[in-house]
This record gives C-alpha cells, structure tokens and sequence, in this order.
C-alpha cells in the first residue's frame, strides 16, 4: 500500500510539473543503483530503461570523480538533465526553448518537497527491499504484482526480530535457516534462436546469476519464473548468456516458444526471479 | 626550415588533400587544448578519433576510469539524442562532487575535459567551438 502512495504521488507530481512546464518532455526518477522509481504519463517504462542503461559506465566509475551530482546533455534540439535530489537520480528532458531557470526552479523546489512529505508520511519505499536490489544498475520498476503482494517485499527479515523473541527465533534458525526473498530483476526481453537451442531455457546475464546464487550461499540457480505484465508467469530453465553483445544490458534470451506461451516479444519488459528449492 | 615543412605539407596535400585538413585541425585542436590545459582548475584531456588519442591528465592513476567515464559519457549522448530526437549534441557536463567532466565532439574528433568542480566551462567551449 506504501509503495502504490508512493508511486501515485511522485506520478502525479511529475505530470503536475509538465503541466506547469509544457517545455518538458518527460520526467522520472531512479535510485543509485538503477532502479526505476517512477515516471511520468508520457515516459514508458522502455524509455526508462534505456536511459538508465545509457549512463551505466558513468555511474560504475563515478567514485573517480566523487560520485555523479548532475549530468547534462545539450542537443541543438533539447536537453536532458539528470540531477542528484533526496539520494535519488531526477531525469528531465526538456525541449530546446524551454527555460532552464524556470525548470529548474520548479524541479528542484517541487520535487524535494514532494519526497520529503513522502519519506515522512511512508518512508518505507525509500529503503532498498532486499539485498539484490542494490545490485548496481538492473533496472526494476514497481510492478503490479509486487504492489499487491506487500507482505512478501515490504516485510523485511529485521521487523520479524523485532516481534519475536530473540530466543525463539535462534531456535528456529538452527534448524531451517531462513532463506532471503527471491529478488525479482527486470530484463528486456532479446530472441533466442538457432538449431541446438533448447526451447525450455532463457539466457541471462552471468553477472546476474552469480548475484543470485551468491545470496543463495552457492546453491545453483537452474530455474527462474518469468513473469509479464500482464501477470503471466512460466518456469523455466535458465543458463547465462552467450553472446557477449548481450551481456550487462539487462536482457533477457527468450525461446519463441516461451515467447509465445508468455504472449510477450522482444523489446517488452519482464521480471525473472530464481527459484531455489 | 620552414621551406622543407611547407614543402612535404604541398606534396601530401597534392596526394591526400582531406588528410591535410584533418591533420591541420587536429593539430589546432591539440593546440586548444594545450591552451586550455593552462586554465585555472582544468585536471587534463583526453582527445581521441577513430585513428589516435591523446591523453594528457595531472593524475595518470586515474586514466582508466576517466577514459571510461569520457566514453561512456559520449556514447550515452549519441544515444539519448537518438531516443528524445535531441539533434546534433552540443556538449555533455558530467559534475560529481570533486571533479567535472565536459565532453564534446569535432568532427571526428571525441573531447573530454576533466576539471574542477568551479571551474568555468563556458570559457573552454569558446575556446573549442
């Protein structure tokens, strides 16, 4: 619930400030490591992304530099302005007439003031969900089904140590170990053909999956659930990435066949989470 | 001396007159950049075409990442500027909390000038455009 008020309040603040700036194309937000928060009506999810993906090799070597505080790039025809607000990344592409000093007074004056009120109203959000999601630039973006599912991501490890008691749960971890939540990654979906291509088996990145099977102490990812948007979901066999084209760019090599099944195409978004059992 | 330099300039100009060209901006622009390496809070330059590059930094040990940031910074631009219909980009301002990055390109020539976090950049794009 925290995280649709969340989201439907940033929403609704960067459609205001189109509003009141019509010389902005289009606005998000996204975290540090390359989550994406939320954006406005006119900037899809795709768009995100690919922005995001755009400034992966700036953001992984902005310790040289002190970290990334604002980047700006100037076309004949627009701009595109990414400023550091709140310990969040502020995107803005405006077009080539726009006002700067107008903008920028309405971002930076709206925007903090909005996350302010909403890291005192639900400060939840704010905080990272589980230890994958500051896994350094995949994209995630709030998903339906994990906004109807809050007890499954909102409920950190820590708040049940809170409740019980310390014994008690000593007690119980020496016996079943807790394992963390399966962290849920979000990929573009690229075709994965050829003649020995199984079509029960998508491709991911090997960094990816070293991530996973780290959080899960070396155990072998062999399966993931691919989920859409539309709330299909399939389980399949997962292997890394071949062709090194694809690799670090948040792609996903899906089967036709399981394209198929997924009713989904390359290009489209979907969320993978390894399953261990 | 300066006979023979304008001599072998006539002889590969008769030759290959684009590559004179190329070379007399590149040398220009080199020239510019050694200029504006002088300016108050400029940290170096990396100057790279499809065929050289130049790197001139006060902190060597920083070269990799800088040269990772330069071209990641001027990739993400031809991108960007591919996804908003930005037009031809202009320049590119990466500022972290100790140092600034301005990257632009001429011709074919891909520039990145690293400097302080005040120093003025609007001085340098006169300088190079």
């Amino acid at each position: 619930m925290d995280n649709e008020v969340y989201t439907f309040a940033l929403k609704n603040a960067l459609n205001e400030i189109r509003n009141v700036c019509p010389d902005i194309t289009n606005t998000f937000m996204f975290r540090q490591d390359g989550e994406i928060i939320v954006g406005d009506e006119n900037t899809s999810q795709k768009t995100m992304v690919h922005v995001v993906n755009a400034f992966d090799g700036i953001f992984e070597k902005a310790d040289a530099i002190g970290g990334v505080e604002c980047i700006t790039i100037e076309g004949s025809n627009g701009k595109v302005n990414v400023s550091w607000l709140n310990d969040l990344y502020f995107v803005t592409v405006t077009s080539r007439k726009a006002d700067m000093k107008y903008v920028n007074t309405v971002t930076r004056v709206l925007i903090p003031t909005v996350l302010r009120l909403l890291e005192k109203i639900c400060p939840t959000p704010l905080k990272s969900k589980s230890p994958l999601t500051k896994t350094k630039h995949q994209p995630k973006i709030p998903m339906d089904e994990e906004l109807e599912k809050p007890e499954l991501m909102e409920e950190p490890v820590e708040e049940t140590v809170m409740e019980e008691p310390k014994e008690t749960l000593a007690a119980e971890t020496k016996h079943e170990p807790l394992l963390p939540e399966p962290p849920v990654n979000q990929f573009i979906v690229e075709n994965l053909g050829g003649l020995l291509v199984p079509s029960d088996t998508v491709r991911i990145d090997t960094e990816i999956l070293s991530q996973w099977e780290e959080l899960y102490e070396g155990r072998k990812i062999e399966e993931v659930e691919i989920g859409t948007f539309y709330g299909k979901t399939m389980r399949c066999k997962v292997k890394t990435i071949k062709d090194s084209k694809y690799e670090e760019k948040g792609i996903i090599q899906i089967p036709e066949k399981i394209q198929l099944a997924l009713e989904i195409k390359k290009g489209e978004l979907v969320r993978a989470k390894p399953i261990v059992e | 001396m300066v006979k023979k330099k304008r001599g072998f300039q006539e002889v590969a100009a008769a030759a290959e007159p684009v590559t004179v060209e190329e070379n007399i901006s590149l040398n220009n622009l080199r020239a510019n950049l050694d200029e504006i390496k002088t300016y108050d809070g400029v940290i170096g330059y990396i100057l790279r075409n499809s065929t050289s590059a130049t790197i001139d930094l006060k902190d060597p040990t920083k070269l990799i990442d800088y040269a990772i940031i330069s071209s990641s910074a001027l990739d993400a631009s031809e991108e960007l500027s591919k996804l908003f219909d930005l037009g031809a980009v202009k320049d590119i301002i990466v500022e972290g909390k100790g140092v600034k990055v301005l990257s632009l390109i001429i011709g074919e020539n891909k520039i990145s000038i690293f400097l302080e976090k005040d120093a003025d950049c609007e001085k340098i794009l006169k300088k190079l455009h």
